[in-house]
């Protein structure tokens, strides 16, 4: 008791150097955490959502990409006997006058919904709600808590907006949620009658999917039998949890991505600790080995250790915890907006403060502080006893340690290398030879560091004399302390560098796209909910027959984007209608143009994105298998080409392939090919004037769509720069900390110095050159490393997890500001004990000991 | 003359120390014999780099000899584990160094209570006994300050009874003068001598001082690593 008593009060005697630490660990922890909760409240808000439609069912019918026809309502109940089933149409609206609020619509039939969805008959007191829907046409039923947040009350008149069209709605009823979970469930929710759901989302005799509850056992699958001989070649059935779960597959790369990256602040907030109890045993060696001496046996000086590191952790967690829920908040837009922009439509309205996530911060967080403490609680078990050895020897120690390190160094970089190259498909076996790749550079710093400084002596003792030279021994007398520091600010800066590498090149890489791939002068599409590529709503067709009669319009390309089912799951497909003059905008990286093309126009052939290729493991020549309206068919892939715009990858087939295989004359978005000479601005006017009103149009000239684009790939990447800042933030705490530490001990050196003379402007001077080449090694260090960590993110990590190539660009901006931030923190580091140490007379330095 | 009982509480039979410096070795002690009876105070004297301090850490089981025998109360050291010789000097030995070396972030009361709590003494035995040993050493009143408060003499004065707080069997006292000024330092001498030889502790002190010589039952000189004069005292 009285040694762990020791311990605290050592820590609260260098409440600066403790403090530091603290913040440090304290962030790494709410990084992980906000990172972890934010993406958890998307998938719960996701499942909850999907829950609030799916009910009670346990299976689904589904159709192609236009839903099904209603007539297999009839099909399955009368003459496959089927009970009870409960039709669906359900589509994403926005809200007139609320700018980003997107609703949910389900079209239900109120009679048959009981076993399915009862929360729907639940209406408020007294007021005729779910049979109302059918009696009264344009009516809907929302929850209590939407209708308040939306300024809504009975009978009052909500201005939906779908696919560009505006279309007021009469609320009739409000659904009372039961509990805090049905309340997320239904928060967003706008319940209609089927047909004025069919007309809202002009889908006339259509259904989105039919709900059954099948029984399990041998029973339910006589009954699963029967309703796939009573369904028509383009439908069939799957189980209700299956939509769920591929959207979690959807996300799952962007998870990994995500954690990873928040775990690297982790890592750099272990350095911090490790760095920590470094310098805490380093201190108070002579303190430890008087307690040997006095016969505490070295088990007990590592319970010590330890317990001093428990106690921090415990304090850092805690304080991250909350730090981390601050965060979230801030985090889970960023995160909603991403899924938006490229995968799915989720609407979250609250953080789920997940107590499994908040365990596993905390887990991690005093896990990694005692896993950190390890290594100086050894240490410390093996200060010498009693007052025997000195400073002196133990730093000779640890620049002969150096070369050790540096070969441990070399081997784990080995281990890394042949861990990354041979995870195959695996992102966690890649993530752990990349995480062995930051640690071997570490290892190797302490040696890099005796030799820059060896070689940095001379030239700075020219430059400024005797504290120049003093300065380059500081950093060589001073190794067993600064080493982790240095190496802690290194993994940082390279972790800059690498990331901010590997997102330039992406860049690179999408502008290149871009510019070749947006061959059209002018792209018109209806405004969906979900941003970016992938467009699912439909032109009005008088629109489209307008626009391409408009004068200046030489050419039409039309796009039509549909989601179809193949045997490996959904797949987003695009059927093309377009001439040769756009043949350009396909770069293969498989199969040649000249055979592609014909066989693409009229031999029913596909071409496949490089992710979707990636991820179904196809190639040129292999059947892809897809359900369409006549039944599964296989399509030869032709050709494989580069395409940025979705992870998940995309399928095209030509408008006639499409049109023979799939019931769906719709047309998402047009490509119009101006005559020469045309100015696209002004056509972009004259056509916004010509689509009328009927409908609002996204009509943007090819500038405007690169630049919309960019916006969302920047957007998309929002996050990653706030990790990376965050990562940064911690290495820079943690150098604060450590470099301080290190000055104010120097405290008695310094006042020999000013006895002897030394002006306090070379104090200044002496401390601020030291500090400054550390931060010059840390930096000129993690140019390299950094750039290793890019080509593996490039060309391993996102290879593997979104299955595209990356072309690598190395700005030297990048470079240049990540060594200029590691000078600058620890020049930061050097300011307050250079001040100290300058306006301290010598005296009172010469008595702290 | 205090005459060495039957059976020294300490023997050392040819023990040598030598300390690898690169590829050389260095020869601190070499083939020293030697026996401490129980309740002698024996003063071992010798120049800067004779191997004062370095047969004091033998003696304490703080380091091993390259060759030879050490003993103490039976136990053969040069053998013994580590933690054997650590749980030795938590109970048998009490040290008092040259640079006081007490913990800084413990107050005095409880750098005093420290060696007792590791030999399982608390509450308010303990309490009683390190209050009454501090009284003795003159430093009743500054029980809850931290030693950077005190003097250089306080602090020594402190390392004293702490040294003598768990009654060990054995004091080893490592240049306990060296820092401080001559009045201070006789006083500091006075305290250890009587306070062991009130206990009937044995008591090995390295020193250079002259006056300490005055005390001692017996005087050991080490030359060069050697053991080159062994003289007993008249008692008085």
């Amino acid at each position: 008791m009285t040694l762990l008593r020791a311990s605290v009060r050592h820590l609260r005697r260098h409440p600066g150097q403790a403090g530091l630490s603290l913040l440090g660990i304290a962030l790494g922890v709410a990084v992980v955490v906000s990172v972890d909760l934010s993406s958890a409240s998307a998938r719960r808000a996701f499942a909850l959502s999907a829950e609030a439609v799916t009910g009670r069912a346990t299976h689904q019918v589904v159709g192609g990409p236009r839903g099904l026809d209603e007539r297999v309502l009839v099909q399955l109940s009368r003459e496959a006997g089927i009970h009870p089933l409960a039709p669906v149409v359900e589509g994403w609206v926005s809200v007139q006058g609320a700018p980003g609020r997107t609703l949910r619509l389900l079209g239900v039939d109120p009679f048959s919904e009981a076993p399915f969805r009862p929360y729907l008959g639940r209406g408020a007191a007294g007021i005729p709600t779910i049979g109302t829907l059918v009696t009264e046409p344009g009516t809907v039923l929302v929850s209590s808590e939407t209708a308040a947040e939306l300024g809504v009350g009975m009978s009052a008149t909500l201005v939906l907006r779908v696919a560009g069209r505006a279309r007021p709605v009469r609320v009739i009823g409000l659904i009372e949620p039961g509990g805090a979970r049905s309340r997320q469930a239904l928060a967003g929710l706008v319940v209609a009658d089927l047909a004025t759901a069919q007309e809202l989302l002009d889908r006339p005799g259509r259904l989105s999917h039919v709900d059954l509850a099948i029984p399990s056992g041998s029973h339910g699958e006589q009954l699963l039998a029967r309703v796939r001989a009573a369904l028509p070649p383009g439908a069939e059935v799957v189980p209700a949890a299956a939509r769920s779960e591929f959207v979690g597959a959807l996300t799952r790369a962007f998870d990994v991505n995500l954690t990873a990256l928040s775990l690297l602040a982790l890592v750099v907030g272990l350095f911090l600790a490790y760095n920590t109890m470094t310098l805490s045993v380093v201190q108070r060696r002579a303190t430890i080995g008087m307690l040997r001496a006095l016969g505490v046996t070295r088990a007990e000086i590592v319970a010590v250790v330890l317990a001093e590191a428990f106690l921090l952790g415990v304090v850092a967690t805690a304080l991250g915890l909350g730090l981390g829920v601050a965060l979230a908040g801030g985090l889970l837009r960023l995160v909603t907006r991403t899924i938006n922009d490229l995968y799915f439509v989720v609407v979250v309205r609250e953080l789920a403060l997940s107590p499994a996530v908040l365990a596993k911060g905390a887990a991690l967080g005093i896990g990694a502080t005692l896993l950190a403490a390890l290594v100086p609680a050894a240490e410390a078990a093996t200060a010498p006893v009693g007052d025997a050895i000195r400073r002196i020897v133990l730093e000779a120690r640890a620049r002969r340690a150096a070369p050790r390190a540096a070969a441990a160094g070399l081997a784990v970089l080995a281990t890394g290398g042949l861990v990354v190259a041979g995870a195959g498909r695996s992102l966690a076996l890649s993530y752990a030879g990349l995480f062995a790749l930051i640690l071997g550079a570490a290892l190797l710093t302490p040696l890099a560091m005796v030799g820059a400084a060896t070689a940095a002596g001379a030239a700075l003792g020219r430059l400024f004399g005797l504290p120049g030279r003093l300065a380059a021994r500081g950093v060589l007398s001073t190794v067993s302390r600064t080493g982790v520091a240095v190496a802690a600010l290194m993994v940082a800066v390279a972790a800059t560098v690498g990331v901010g590498v590997m997102i330039r090149s992406f860049r690179a890489t999408v502008v290149r796209w871009l510019e070749t791939s947006l061959v059209a002068d002018v792209y018109v599409a209806a405004p969906t909910i979900r941003g970016g590529r992938g467009g699912e709503s439909t032109l009005d067709p008088d629109v489209v027959a307008r626009l391409r009669a408009a004068p200046g319009v030489a050419a039409v390309g039309t796009y039509r984007g549909a989601r179809v089912t193949s045997p490996s799951g959904s797949t987003q497909l695009v059927a093309l209608g377009i001439g040769p003059a756009s043949y350009r905008q396909f770069r293969f990286l498989a199969g040649s143009p000249e055979t592609v093309w014909p066989a693409f126009q009229e031999g029913g052939a596909a071409i496949v994105s490089e992710p979707y290729a990636y991820r179904h493991r196809l190639t040129v020549g292999a059947p892809l298998r897809l359900r369409t309206d006549r039944g599964e068919r296989a399509f030869p892939i032709v050709g494989v080409f580069a395409d940025y715009g979705s992870d998940q990858g995309v399928v095209m087939v030509s408008r006639r392939t499409y049109e023979a295989y799939w019931d769906d004359p719709g047309v998402s978005s047009l490509g119009l090919v101006l005559a020469p000479g045309s100015d696209a601005d002004l056509v972009v006017q004259q056509l916004r004037a010509r689509a009328g009103e009927s409908q609002d149009l996204l009509i943007r000239s090819n500038r405007a769509l690169r630049e919309a684009s960019l916006e969302i790939f920047d957007r998309t990447f929002a996050i990653t720069a706030v990790l990376r800042v965050l990562a940064t933030a911690v290495a820079v705490i943690g150098v604060l900390s450590a470099l301080m530490a290190l000055q104010l001990e120097r405290a008695r050196e310094l006042g020999v110095l000013r006895a002897q003379g030394l002006m306090p402007r070379e104090v200044w001077r002496l401390v601020l050159t030291q500090t400054s080449l550390l931060g010059g090694i840390a930096g000129g260090l993690a140019v390299p490393v950094g750039i290793g960590l890019a080509l593996v993110l490039i060309h391993v990590i996102n290879r593997r997890a979104f299955g595209w190539s990356i072309e690598t660009t190395v700005p030297a901006d990048v470079l240049v500001q990540a060594v200029g931030l590691a000078i600058l923190a620890a020049l930061a580091a050097g300011v307050y004990p250079a001040w100290r140490m300058a306006r301290t007379p010598p005296a009172p330095a010469l008595r702290e000991e | 003359m205090r005459a060495p009982a039957e059976i020294p509480l300490v023997e050392l039979r040819g023990v040598t120390k030598a300390y690898r410096e690169g590829d050389a070795a260095r020869v601190v002690l070499r083939g020293v014999d030697a026996a401490i009876g129980r309740g002698e105070l024996c003063v071992v004297i010798g120049r800067s780099g004779s191997g004062k301090s370095t047969l004091l850490n033998l003696i304490g089981g703080i380091d091993v000899p390259t060759a030879g025998e050490v003993l103490v109360d039976g136990l053969a050291l040069a053998r013994a584990s580590e933690s054997t010789r650590t749980l030795f000097r938590r109970r048998h030995v009490g040290f008092v160094f040259q640079f006081f070396n007490l913990i800084p972030t413990l107050t005095v009361d409880e750098n005093l209570r420290l060696p007792l709590e590791l030999n399982g003494r608390s509450g308010d035995a303990a309490r009683a006994r390190a209050g009454a040993l501090l009284a003795e050493v003159g430093l009743a009143d500054r029980g809850a300050a931290f030693p950077e408060h005190l003097s250089g003499g306080e602090q020594q004065r402190v390392a004293v009874a702490r040294a003598l707080v768990h009654e060990p069997l054995l004091v080893l006292a490592d240049e306990p003068t060296g820092n401080l000024d001559l009045d201070t330092g006789r006083q500091v001498l006075e305290l250890l001598d009587q306070l062991t030889r009130r206990a009937g502790r044995t008591m090995v002190m390295a020193t250079h001082s002259q006056e300490v010589i005055g005390l001692a039952d017996r005087i050991f000189r080490l030359h060069e690593g050697r053991l080159v004069e062994m003289r007993e005292l008249p008692a008085g």
